[in-house]
């Protein structure tokens, strides 16, 4: 347990070009924390992270044009990865086999987000549809529909009662699952949301947006609790502490800043990157941070807990 | 010599007091030079803030100019003259060298031009200057699909679409077509590679490199190995990627007389592999 932030491990040139996309799981069966990182060279990496070093585990090829979004299920044993090709792939992470490849129809999956019972896969649209594919039909089940434009960014409430979704004009719209009606539409940013996510709580919503801020919500009564500013250009990710009181974001000005949930301050700023940090990822116990980008490493970092 | 050193440094840094008693130093030491003793004698004019002043005047005056050129080359390259409005924005270019538009509109004209390789240099520079911003990666692209380099803009389409993805043009006509070049391109390279390596395969087959008793069925199964990889061979050199004009890729067989032409020789190796 460390006292104080710091950067614990790089590893520069992971992928062959900029790293888009990153996710952080842990396997429920043996547990060994697995990290999946998609980049622009088509690749999807798996790494396994024990003795405080990456050790590349699986190089999965199949997709094109790039690989936008990764997720990792729950129970960490599938990954869920998405490509401008319009692809969804599921990989079983032991094996490192591909399980399903679905076709989302053109221009159709964007951000991929495991539900928290991990059966589900929802992903936005052009036409600013959420749709749900299932895991194990490797099929569309159903859609939400918000009527509004491209959704960039998905989000699921840890609680299972919420999806949020944020689009490409800055508005944000928060669904209830079980009857799958749209409960609030909030406009939050004037420019698109790249990243969302819930507090583990499922109290708390918060945006990254390319207008440089952050902003959080109440998502109970879809009020705006605040706004914070601190990076000079676009967040590009945003991600909870899954012990509830910090939350990190990433920007283009290369910087990765962690913030206090409740005094709302950065509590510290990484500038390690050399280019833009597109994604950031905490582990599932809050004492790390991995962030990737541009500049083709990977980065973890030391947390205080 | 020592008193040119304070008039070089421009700026508010340097203390009033410091300069004064610096002057008045400065004033005994050089009595005899006369560019000391006029900066002396007009010591009531502010030569460090008037030095200053003049300065900011002149940034202002560059973005304004550069602004007005960029205005200008945009309304002459309206109008089909190209070559002047790349005058016009070269102009500009060094008035403010850190203007992204300048150079991305630079390449726009240029492509239009057939300048191929300078488009991509421009556009390359607006990239550089301003990362975020698809249009400067949707005109590098273009560029380099011009440049006839099909990975590279099929990337610089791939970067711009991520930048943002709700472009609809930037998908369907960027980066569609570029990957479907791409994607011809593969094939055909793909063809000659398997045709390089049947050829190699041919010309050194592992059947050819061991003895074998002349008396037995071996032989006959390694000649028919070797017949086995000529027709193969012979068939692929008969086969050509041929992409339609819808752009489908397919193998297609070339006409007869292609195929007589290789068939003759072909005899003669046939021969010279069984005589060995």
């Amino acid at each position: 347990m460390s006292t104080q932030y710091s950067i614990l491990f790089k590893q520069e040139h992971a992928h062959d070009d900029a790293i888009w996309t990153a996710a952080w799981g842990k396997s429920e069966a043996d547990g060994t924390e697995t990290i999946v990182t998609g980049s622009l060279d088509d690749m999807v990496k798996v790494w396994k992270w024990s003795d405080e070093k990456l050790e590349l585990q699986w190089t999965l090829e199949g997709h094109q044009l790039g690989v936008v979004s990764v997720d990792i299920s729950h129970n960490g044993a599938i990954a869920a990865s998405s490509s401008l090709d319009a692809h969804i792939r599921l990989w079983d992470l032991e094996s490192g086999k591909q399980i399903k490849s679905m076709d989302a129809g053109p221009v159709d999956a964007w951000t991929v987000a495991f539900s928290p019972d991990s059966k589900y896969i929802a992903t936005g649209s052009h036409l600013g549809k959420v749709n749900i594919f299932g895991v194990e039909s490797g099929k569309k089940e159903y859609s939400l529909d918000t009527r509004g434009k491209f959704i960039l960014s998905i989000a699921y409430s840890p609680d299972g009662k919420y999806l949020a979704s944020g689009a490409i004009d800055g508005i944000i719209n928060i669904f209830d699952i079980a009857t799958g009606k749209l409960l609030h539409t909030l406009e939050g940013h004037a420019m698109p949301i790249r990243s969302l996510t819930f507090s583990p709580d499922s109290q708390l919503l918060v945006t990254a947006s390319d207008d440089g801020y952050i902003k959080i919500y109440d998502v109970q009564h879809a009020n705006l609790a605040g706004t914070l500013s601190g990076h000079g250009s676009w967040v590009l990710n945003v991600a909870f502490s899954p012990d509830d009181t910090h939350f990190v974001s990433s920007s283009s000005d290369k910087s990765v800043k962690v913030w206090d949930a409740s005094s709302r301050a950065c509590v510290n700023t990484f500038f390690d990157h050399q280019d833009q940090v597109w994604s950031v990822k905490y582990n599932n116990t809050g004492s790390k941070i991995i962030s990737a980008g541009d500049d083709r490493a990977i980065h973890i970092y030391d947390c205080p807990m | 010599m020592a008193s040119f050193g304070w008039k070089r440094k421009a700026g508010e840094k340097v203390s009033k007091s410091i300069v004064r008693q610096f002057e008045a130093e400065a004033g005994k030491a050089g009595d005899d030079d006369d560019d000391d003793d006029e900066a002396c004698a007009n010591d009531e004019v502010d030569w460090l803030h008037a030095i200053k002043r003049r300065r900011e005047v002149l940034l202002e005056d560059c973005s304004a100019k550069s602004k007005r050129l960029k205005d200008e080359g945009a309304l002459l390259a309206e109008q089909g003259r190209h070559w002047e409005a790349i005058k016009k924005w070269d102009e500009a270019i060094q008035l403010t060298p850190d203007n992204p538009l300048l150079y991305e509109m630079k390449s726009q004209v240029l492509t239009i031009l057939q300048e191929v390789f300078p488009a991509v240099k421009a556009a390359e520079m607006a990239v550089k200057l301003r990362p975020l911003w698809w249009e400067g990666w949707q005109t590098l692209g273009r560029g380099q699909l011009n440049l006839g380099e099909v990975d590279l803009a099929v990337r610089s389409f791939q970067v711009a679409v991520h930048l943002c993805p709700s472009e609809r043009s930037l998908w369907q006509d960027d980066l569609a077509w570029a990957w479907r070049l791409q994607q011809q391109q593969c094939a055909v390279q793909e063809k000659k590679r398997e045709e390089e390596e049947t050829k190699q395969n041919l010309l050194s087959a592992p059947e050819l490199e061991q003895d074998y008793d002349f008396e037995s069925d071996e032989v006959l199964a390694a000649c028919m190995a070797v017949a086995e990889r000529q027709t193969r061979y012979e068939e692929l050199k008969r086969t050509a990627v041929v992409i339609d004009t819808e752009g489908n890729i397919k193998n297609v067989q070339i006409e007869e007389e292609g195929s007589a032409d290789v068939a003759s020789p072909s005899h003669a190796e046939f021969v010279k592999a069984r005589g060995l």
